[in-house]
């Protein structure tokens, strides 16, 4: 029922864009009818040969980016939430930087990084990095204090007790910010390959755009549309098995 | 009673907290000792410090002056080996089933996953839990989560059952029932149980010994010894009698408590 509730939209959305496509400006706008081809011949390889290279060095600048954030989200998530000093201290701080539109961080990355792969990894991790570190410190702060003490008495040494009591208790949170940190950091690396790369998925849209191939630009929005939606499916699956788990 | 070789002995006992306001003592210069066997209740006000002496004995609260004994040693850290605590609200791990909580303890111990499984298993019947083993503690009820709680602490099997006021978030009929449970447990398994408790009827149909504690800083006020058979029955004319003492000596102390008003 949910899927069909669901297909109708798609198929709502689809029509109105057909029609409001086909009175549009075509430099501007395609409708459904233009973009089938365009995607036809995008995967046969016939519209943007270089499409697997530049996909194969996406998926790696999101995995490089999303395994940094990962590892140090968790690090300083710790670091920060098992020290009452360290986290008052610079648990603000973080907090702060996190307001900040990462995007203005962007240019100097380029200067730092350069237009390849590093600066994309590097804006990848920037954006994945806050949501894990975030997630770590309110999994800490949910641990329930009388379980902590319940382990103590029974035994448990610090490892113990982190590993049998403090990971289990935070992890529905915990996974819950690794899922958006890969969202996130997933942006990180397309947005910057946009804003300025001469390879990768967002290089091929910027390009399919500034030669007004329209058809072509919505075909890659599209094969990035499913990336994006087929990484957070596959995150959504290990959230959901974890809430099972830990409930 | 009082000829059975002590198990515990508390000495001299004084403990502070640090508080924003400065310090505060909770514990004064507390003594006192338990025979094997027994069953002992520390009764008093709130924030008299009943807890902190358990907390005491079960090695997770350090004191500031004075000696804590098991077993003829000083306690120095948790002993899962001598002491077991049921908290006052049960705090099951909610990711373990039933069985998995009760097996918790032996799993820290190292011991094999087959026989803490069979260990759990069997506590599961007097525990009033067969068919529950795979429910986590969310499908249970306040009074089996509880028991859950007291199967956890039997199934390290320790000759000391610390219990910091078990029962004291159940509704009274059910508090009542899991009492004569329990009394049923320890007559049959002899352990030494110190029982924290608010409620006078429960301190009198349970104890063979009640220590009643002073407004804080805690001390102990009074000892009563009951050396009624069980099961007792509140109405009776001797536990009726005792009542009267007892709440006379708790209601000086709980006045206190309260700043000397009503």
């Amino acid at each position: 029922m949910t899927v069909l509730v669901r297909l109708a939209l798609l198929a709502a959305v689809l029509a109105v864009w057909e029609v409001a496509g086909r009175a549009a400006n075509p430099l501007m706008a395609v409708p459904p009818s233009a973009v089938l081809p365009a995607l036809r011949e995008l995967l046969l390889l016939r519209s943007y040969p270089d499409l697997p290279a530049s996909l194969l060095l996406t998926l790696r600048e999101i995995a490089l980016a999303y395994g940094l954030a990962v590892a140090a989200g968790l690090a300083c998530g710790f670091a920060l939430g098992m020290n009452r000093l360290v986290g008052r201290a610079y648990g603000p701080m973080l907090a702060a930087l996190y307001a900040v539109p990462a995007v203005v961080w962007y240019p100097s990355l380029m200067l730092f990084f350069g237009l390849d792969a590093a600066s994309k990894i590097a804006f990848g991790f920037l954006l994945g990095f806050f949501p894990v570190t975030l997630a770590v410190l309110a999994g800490i702060r949910q641990v329930n204090p009388q379980l902590v003490t319940v382990a103590r008495a029974y035994g448990a040494g610090p490892v113990r007790v982190f590993a049998s009591v403090m990971v289990p208790a935070m992890l529905f949170t915990l996974v819950g910010g690794l899922r958006t940190g890969l969202a996130l950091s997933v942006i990180g690396v397309i947005v910057g390959e946009i804003l300025g790369s001469k390879r990768g998925m967002g290089a091929l849209i910027n390009h399919a755009y500034g030669l007004l191939r329209t058809a072509d630009y919505v075909a890659l929005v599209l094969m990035t549309l499913v990336l994006i939606v087929g990484s957070d499916a596959l995150a959504s699956l290990v959230e959901r098995r974890a809430r099972k788990w830990s409930e | 009673m009082t000829a059975s070789p002590r198990i515990i002995a508390i000495e001299n006992v004084t403990k502070r907290y640090l508080t924003s306001s400065g310090p505060v003592e909770a514990l004064h210069e507390v003594s006192l000792a338990v025979g094997e066997g027994e069953f002992c209740t520390l009764i008093g006000p709130s924030g008299c410090g009943k807890s902190t002496l358990l907390g005491m004995l079960g090695g997770l609260v350090p004191l500031d002056s004075g000696r804590v004994l098991v077993d003829g040693q000083p306690v120095t850290g948790p002993d899962p080996r001598r002491v077991a605590t049921v908290f006052q609200d049960a705090g099951l791990f909610p990711w373990r089933t039933t069985l998995e909580n009760v097996e918790f303890g032996l799993e820290l111990q190292g011991v094999p996953a087959e026989r803490r499984r069979g260990v759990a298993t069997e506590l599961l019947g007097p525990l009033g839990l067969r068919g529950f083993a795979g429910k986590y503690p969310r499908e249970l009820s306040g009074g089996m989560k509880q028991r859950v709680a007291i199967g956890r602490a039997l199934a390290i099997d320790t000759k000391i059952l610390l219990m910091d006021e078990p029962f004291g978030a159940l509704d009274e009929q059910t508090r009542l029932l899991m009492g004569e449970w329990l009394l049923d447990i320890w007559r049959r398994t002899k352990k030494t149980v110190i029982f924290v408790t608010h409620s006078l009827q429960e301190a009198l149909l349970l104890s063979t010994r009640i220590a009643v504690m002073t407004a804080r800083p805690g001390r102990i006020k009074s000892v009563l010894e009951v050396g009624m058979d069980y099961p007792r029955l509140m109405e009776s004319g001797e536990l009726v009698a005792l009542r009267a003492k007892l709440w006379s000596e708790i209601r000086e102390e709980s006045l206190r408590a309260m700043g000397g008003r009503l």
